[in-house]
Order: C-alpha cells, then sequence, then structure tokens
C-alpha cells in the first residue's frame, strides 16, 4: 500500500498549491476570472457573451450559427482573410459555439500568443466587419449543415430530444431551423449582434499560464466602455412531444430518452450525478451491464447529466438494429424506473471515484478549466473549487442517493427515435 | 525474470517541467518504456499489440478487432462484470482501439491506482475467450458495424481505404462485414491471438506521475512468463488503385466524396513534412481547401488527415457538399493539388501551419493520456524513443523545399475516389 498513500498525498499538496481564482469586475460589470494552473505551459481563454439560442427572437432560430461564422470574416481594419491568417498565424485552437444561455468563443495557445490573442479576439467582439456579401456565405453554410443533419441521425435524434424535452425556448437547436436561416436578413442578424454582444454581462475566463494583471489591463484597455442596459432573462412556456419518431432509412435506430432531474444549484445536484453514474458511469454501469454485456442489443449505449440554468434533465442514447429497437428501450426503461430501489454500496463507491478522477483529469487541461470556471460563474454565479465539489461528493452514500431518487421520482419521459421503425413507449 | 538491456534515462526540460524517459525488456522479448513527470495529477497506461485488420487474412476479416473486444471479458480467474467493476473501482478513464495495425489497451488514472491499473490490464492479455461471451459479443459486433454504417463521414473513408488498397492487407476492414463476423469461430480467434499477443509483439507504454520500477517489478511478475512466438507482418508498397467509384444510397442527402493518395511510412522522417502538408491544404481553418471551398460555402467540410503507417501512408482528402456541387468541388480540389505540384507551397503558409502544429503538441502532451498513444507508437513503428522536444525540433525544421520535394515524390492528383451520395 506504501505507493498508493505516497501518490494520495503528492497529489493532495500538488493541489493546495496550484488552486488558485482571480476574479476582477470591469467598470461596465464585465466580469474576469481566472484560474492559474502550475504545471503547464498552455493558456486558455473564454469569452461568455449574453447571446445564446434561447434568447433569439420568433424567426431568429439559427442567428447564432450564422453569428458564429460571420463575425470571423472579417475585423476592425482586416479583411476575412487576413484575420484568419492572423488567429492561424498564432496557432491558436479556437472554438465558438452557442449554447442556450450564451455565445462562448475562445481558444487554448503556447502562453507566449496570450495577448495578440486576447487582441485578435476584441476585434471579432467589438469591430466585426459584417459584409452583407459575407453574410450570404455564412447563411448558405449554416442552412447546408442543418440540411445534412439527416446524413447523421444519432447527432440530430439528441437534438430533436433537447427541443422536445426543455420548455420553449430552452431547447431550439443553436444550429437553427431551416426556414428560419434561410429567411433571416442581414439586417435582423446585424441587430442582435449589437445588441446581445453586450459587455456588462459578458464573462472572460482564462486558465493555465497566465499573469491576471497583465490580462487586466489589457482588458480593461479594449472592453470598458460604457454598455446600454440588455434583459437576459428567459421565459419558458411549453414542454414538446413525449414521443416523436422519424422515418429514416439507415442501418440502426437511434433513440434518445430523457427525463428531469435538478439543477446544479440544486442541494442534491451531487446525488443527481452519482445517480447518473450508477446508470451510466462506466463499463459495470447498469446500462452497459443490462444492455450491451448481457444482452448484446446495442454498440453504443449511455446516459448524461444535461443541465441548463433554468432546468435539467437525464439524457440517453442508445442505436440498435430495428428488430431489438423495442427491446432496447424497454430494457433502458426498466433501468431508469428501478434505479432508486436498490442502489449498492459498492455502486456508489464506484461512482465516487469515477466523479473525483474525472475531475482531476479535467484540471489538467486548460480549455477544460477555462470553460468550467466560465460555466460555474454563468449558472451558479461563482466558481466551484476542486476541493469544494470533492467534499460534495464524499457526502454522497447509498442513503442520500437513494432518498434522493424516492423523492425526486422520473416523471415520465420524452423519447425520440430515427430509423426505419419506430418503439411502443 | 532479469532484463536484457540496462535502463536509461534521459531529462527534457520544457516549460520548466523535468520528463524522465526509461526503458526496460525483458527476457521474453516485453518491452516496457515510460515518460515519467512527476507533476502530473494523473498517470496513464497502455499495452500495444502490433497487430490489426492488415495482418488478417480473408477467412478471419474482422478478428483483431473483435479479440479486442473480447479481451474486456476476463479470465480463469474473472468474469466481464469484475473486469468492469474493477476497472470503474479505481475511477480508470479506459478503454481501447484497434486500427489496421495496432490493438492498443490504454487507462488513466491518479498516480496512485496506476499499479493496480496495471495489474488488471497485464492480467487481462491472458484472457479465457470463453464461448458463451464470444456468441454474445458477436451481437454487439454488428451492431458496431451498423452504426458506422450510419455515418457516412466514416463509410465512405473505409470504403476509399478499401478501394485504394485493393487487394493489399492495408485495404482490410478492422471491423469486418457482418458475413465475415458470423463465420468466425472462437477457436480461429484462439489461434490467432495465440501468435499475435507474443510479448515480443507487445509493448507498455506509461506516462506521468509514477514509479518505473516499481511497475517494471510489477508487469514482469505478470507477464515474464509469457513466451514468445512469430508474428511476422508482410510489408510491401503498393501505389494504389487509383479507380472511382460513387456508391448511392436512399438514406442520404448530402454527397460525401473521399480522395486517397499516397504519402511516406512512419518511419521516413519525411513524415513531418507530410503533416505539414496537409495542415496547409486541408486545417479546418485557414487551409487552401478551405479558402477555396467552405469559405465560399461549395462545401461544408473540406478536410485533409494524414496517415502514417508501417512501411507506407496515405493522404485522405474529405468532402461534404450538397450533390449539385460535387463535381465543382472535385474540379476545385484537382485545381489546388495542381497549383501544389506546379508552384510548391510558399513560406508563409508553411510557418502558419508549423504553428498550429506546435501548439497542439504542447496543448495535448499536457495531460498524460495526450501523450500516451504518441509515446507508445513512435516506439512500436522505430523502436526509438522521440520526446516532446524531439518532436518539436522536427517539425521546426522542416523547410519549404523539403514539402515541395515531398509533393514531386507523391503527387496529392493521383488518388482513387469513393464517393457515397444520394440517389440521383
Amino acid at each position: 500500500m506504501a505507493p498508493f498513500n505516497r501518490g494520495l498525498y503528492l497529489f493532495e499538496s500538488i493541489y493546495d498549491m496550484t488552486e488558485r481564482f482571480d476574479k476582477h469586475v470591469l467598470k461596465n460589470g464585465m466580469t474576469i476570472l481566472g484560474e492559474h494552473m502550475g504545471q503547464v505551459g498552455s493558456v486558455a481563454f473564454t469569452f461568455q457573451l449574453p447571446c445564446g439560442a434561447a434568447q433569439f427572437k420568433k424567426g431568429c432560430c439559427g442567428a447564432g450559427a450564422i453569428i458564429t461564422d460571420w463575425i470571423f470574416r472579417g475585423a476592425g481594419d482586416m479583411d476575412s482573410r487576413a484575420l484568419i491568417d492572423a488567429l492561424d498565424g498564432l496557432g491558436l485552437h479556437r472554438n465558438c459555439t452557442v449554447s442556450a444561455g450564451f455565445l462562448s468563443m475562445g481558444a487554448a495557445m503556447e502562453a507566449s500568443s496570450l495577448e495578440k490573442a486576447i487582441s485578435l479576439y476584441s476585434d471579432v467582439i467589438l469591430h466585426p466587419t459584417l459584409e452583407a456579401k459575407q453574410f450570404e456565405l455564412s447563411k448558405m453554410l449554416a442552412a447546408n449543415d442543418i440540411i445534412s443533419l439527416d446524413d447523421d441521425p444519432r447527432s440530430k435524434v439528441m437534438m430533436t430530444l433537447r427541443e422536445q424535452f426543455y420548455p420553449k425556448p430552452l431547447g431550439s437547436p443553436a444550429m437553427g431551423k431551416l426556414e428560419d436561416v434561410q429567411s433571416m436578413t442581414v439586417d435582423q442578424v446585424t441587430a442582435i449582434i449589437k445588441q446581445r454582444f453586450n459587455l456588462s454581462k459578458s464573462t472572460f475566463a482564462i486558465a493555465g499560464k497566465y499573469n491576471f494583471d497583465t490580462v487586466v489591463k489589457q482588458l480593461e484597455s479594449l472592453f470598458d466602455s460604457e454598455q446600454p442596459e440588455i434583459d437576459t432573462t428567459i421565459t419558458t412556456g411549453e414542454t414538446g412531444d413525449k414521443y416523436t419518431h422519424i422515418q429514416h432509412k439507415g442501418a440502426q435506430v437511434h433513440i434518445g430518452l430523457m427525463t428531469s432531474t435538478v439543477t446544479v444549484q440544486d442541494p442534491n445536484y451531487y446525488n443527481a450525478m452519482a445517480a447518473v453514474s450508477v446508470l451510466s458511469g462506466g463499463m459495470s454501469s447498469r446500462l452497459f451491464t443490462e444492455v450491451r454485456e448481457k444482452r448484446g442489443l446495442c454498440y453504443a449505449v449511455g446516459a448524461n447529466y444535461n443541465g441548463l440554468k433554468q432546468a435539467a434533465g437525464i439524457s440517453c442514447y442508445a442505436g440498435t438494429t430495428p428488430d431489438k429497437a423495442q427491446e432496447t428501450i424497454d430494457v433502458i426503461i426498466a433501468e431508469f424506473d428501478k434505479l432508486g430501489k436498490d442502489i449498492t454500496e459498492s455502486e456508489i463507491a464506484r461512482a465516487k471515484v469515477g466523479l473525483k478522477s474525472s475531475l482531476i483529469m479535467q484540471s489538467e487541461s486548460s480549455s477544460s478549466r477555462a470553460n468550467g470556471i466560465a460555466g460555474d460563474h454563468y449558472l451558479l454565479g461563482r466558481v466551484r473549487g476542486i476541493e469544494e465539489i470533492k467534499e460534495n461528493l464524499e457526502k454522497v452514500s447509498v442513503e442520500t442517493v437513494s432518498n434522493f431518487l424516492k423523492n425526486n421520482k422520473f416523471d415520465g419521459y420524452t423519447v425520440v427515435t430515427i430509423g426505419p421503425e419506430s418503439v411502443k413507449v | 525474470m532479469g532484463c536484457a538491456h540496462a535502463v536509461f534515462w534521459r531529462y527534457i526540460y520544457k516549460s520548466g517541467i523535468r520528463m524522465e524517459f526509461k526503458k526496460k525488456v525483458l527476457d521474453n522479448g516485453l518491452t516496457i518504456i515510460g515518460e515519467v513527470n512527476e507533476a502530473s495529477l494523473s498517470a496513464a497506461v497502455g499495452f500495444f499489440c502490433k497487430t490489426g485488420s492488415r495482418d488478417e487474412t480473408p477467412e478471419i476479416s474482422g478478428v483483431s478487432h473483435f479479440l479486442e473486444h473480447m479481451m474486456f471479458k476476463g479470465t480463469e480467474k474473472m468474469t466481464a462484470l469484475e473486469v468492469n467493476e474493477a476497472f470503474d473501482h479505481l475511477g480508470a478513464k479506459f478503454n481501447a482501439f484497434t486500427s489496421e495495425e495496432n490493438t492498443v489497451y490504454y487507462a488513466a488514472v491518479l498516480p496512485e491506482y496506476l499499479q493496480e491499473v496495471s495489474s488488471l490490464w497485464s492480467q487481462l492479455m491472458r484472457p479465457s475467450l470463453r464461448d458463451d461471451d464470444f456468441n454474445i459479443e458477436k451481437n454487439v459486433i454488428k451492431e458496431e458495424i451498423a452504426m458506422y454504417k450510419d455515418l457516412p463521414q466514416f463509410d465512405v473513408m473505409d470504403q476509399c481505404r478499401a478501394l485504394h488498397f485493393k487487394g493489399h492487407p492495408c485495404g482490410n476492414s478492422v471491423l469486418g462485414t457482418n458475413e465475415s463476423i458470423d463465420a468466425l469461430t472462437a477457436d480461429q480467434m484462439r489461434e490467432y491471438f495465440g501468435h499475435r499477443y507474443a510479448p515480443n509483439n507487445m509493448i507498455v507504454a506509461c506516462c506521468g506521475n509514477f514509479d518505473f520500477d516499481e511497475l517494471c517489478s510489477l508487469v514482469d511478475s505478470a507477464c515474464g512468463k509469457w513466451t514468445p512466438d512469430e508474428a511476422p507482418r508482410e510489408i510491401s508498397t503498393y501505389a494504389g488503385s487509383l479507380e472511382q467509384t460513387r456508391q448511392s444510397k436512399d438514406s442520404l442527402v448530402c454527397e460525401h466524396i473521399c480522395l486517397l493518395s499516397g504519402a511516406v511510412s512512419m518511419q521516413d522522417p519525411r513524415r513531418y513534412a507530410g503533416s505539414l502538408l496537409s495542415m496547409i491544404v486541408g486545417d479546418q481553418t485557414g487551409s487552401r481547401f478551405f479558402w477555396a471551398l467552405v469559405d465560399n460555402a461549395l462545401a461544408e467540410v473540406a478536410a485533409m488527415h494524414y496517415e502514417t503507417m508501417d512501411g507506407t501512408g496515405c493522404i485522405y482528402s474529405y468532402f461534404r457538399c450538397n450533390p449539385e456541387n460535387a463535381e465543382k468541388v472535385l474540379q476545385i480540389a484537382r485545381n489546388i493539388f495542381a497549383e501544389l505540384e506546379k508552384d510548391g507551397i510558399n513560406e508563409q503558409e508553411l510557418q502558419k501551419s508549423k504553428n498550429k502544429v506546435l501548439s497542439a503538441i504542447t496543448i495535448k502532451s499536457e495531460q498524460p493520456m495526450g501523450r500516451l498513444t504518441n509515446l507508445g507508437l513512435n516506439w512500436v513503428y522505430s523502436q526509438k524513443y522521440k520526446s516532446v522536444s524531439d518532436d518539436v525540433e522536427a517539425i521546426k525544421a522542416v523547410t519549404v523545399e523539403d514539402v515541395n520535394a515531398l509533393i514531386k515524390d507523391y503527387p496529392l492528383s493521383k488518388f482513387t475516389n469513393f464517393t457515397l451520395g444520394p440517389k440521383a
């Protein structure tokens, strides 16, 4: 047992040294968050802007997909090619995505490129060129992406599932609706950018190797301008259909299933995470064992926690050939239904160690940490330290998870299937 | 068991972090390599077996990949469920993959669990291969085959590869077909396992925060008695069929176009120039494909991927577009290849692609799991240690002339083409 103890000790001491958060709020309200990571030579940052898919007006579903392409087609005094060349020249690993509540754009890089990268992103956010000719190309790409989703039934089933499960407009697909994307105009989307790229409700999160004072000074000089008031509340409505089948002449029936659970703000959040882990955390989890190992029904089967600020669910995917589709969904629903009844000590022990390992391994990646702290700030209004999460996971037991599931019974399932056959639910 | 070769070490300083390389070879030929980084928060270990679909005959098509699934089904002393529970009990992020040339089993864990997870893999490398498990797992394999049929971007590359390497073992399908999997017997699998999983055809690689001597002692006691065997591989060069085929499917709406051109092998030092070339031509942003095809919305995806292999290599180009644009997209790709062969690349695009590759190496290497596959496969192919710094220096040293010479020797315009698309 000697190596076991020594390893644990080393890990704790390293973490004590590295878990340091930085925070600064600009005069206009923009929040800057940072986490130093002593062991890395890279840095990653993300800008989170209040331009989420659930915030677009009716008829603008998919504006985010157009925006994330269009704003990179020229900014400041750079045309499209000069901008991309400048970003690529720094070797940036870029990402730009739209979720229900916000648009996030960021990059990971070698630490020496940080200052230049922030400067380029300030041009993209504050001074995008937004040419009409380029708009048509962004629109065409966004429309083609929606059309091509028919060739990717697995992604389509999960996108449709979230749309049906969440109260409208929380599950609005970031990719958009074809009719909306095709009818949107330059003026409409320009107005959305002008209104929604609002710095007072934005967050900048950074993780890895950086100097916080230098970063704050640079952001202050670039971004600290006065901002108009903006309403970021989302009014929710009805949920969608309980069962949707989309006919598709593919090889498999793709099954998506979702049921409600608590959000990350809820004190029972860690019990919910442990419950999902018992269901689908590893290869000894219930779904993998019952659906794949014992019955050979699927290659791919798994469940995840899927959380927004306003609502959350446990989502499940399985892909199987048509003759096995009914048995697959029956076994999955049976496993969900009986989850609260017979959880064992061993299952909870495995769930806890699995969740803790994932947490620590993610903390080795600067991108994961930058997105993690930005996400925490959006969902909770503060950043959770690794120690806090570990302590909360430690409190989870068979009793807490069983009680949680007893008091929060799954209130029915939203199901979507895509394939040659439908199922009975 | 003692060791046949002396342990040696090397220090690498990168970003102030010390990495130490160590190696030991057991008497039966099993090589253990490690890259120790005490600053890491985790450790990753892998068993690399030099076997894959190119080592199969048509009668056992798909056996390497099927066997990879069966390796998780337990030993004489452990059931499949006990195996899965043991991994999960350690909080391990574990899995395996099979390619045309390698089957790799890996796990990332917190440092305190490295010995236990390595012990588990060591035991699993001598599986029971029970008939009952074999019969149930056949269904899972056939579901995996069906899953890839619904992913046209994978299907088209698989079929293009088969068309390119027509009749050559490199064209063998990793998954096999429903028919080959149905016909496969457990005895055939046991026979294949007996030869291919010989200790002299495998290595153990480990990265991150761990004690190398303790790992060696564990592997030696668990694997030291394995018997060496012959595990030959046929290596021959092949120019490619250069044929063109289009297959239509009711379920599709887009045109999925794959081109496959020849390239240098994993052992060839020009592979660094090859990886930079593929980035210049087909990276997601800022590449020649990007400006000619994606920027103007002719294709939603236009990407190039360079795959190094044992004694050979290939470059995939993949395009997804509206069927109406298919002909135009293909013509533009041809024009890009022709321009490259006529005028070559320029210094500016080379520098840009170097920056992209270098930052990718830095970011990926910061996590032991990100580093493990490179470390292991480098050894499998060249029996040499290449540190992150070695890779960085090799990338930095590539010149415009190196890339242009490669283009002359391996013209991209000589390609095999397989296209999947909707019925007209």
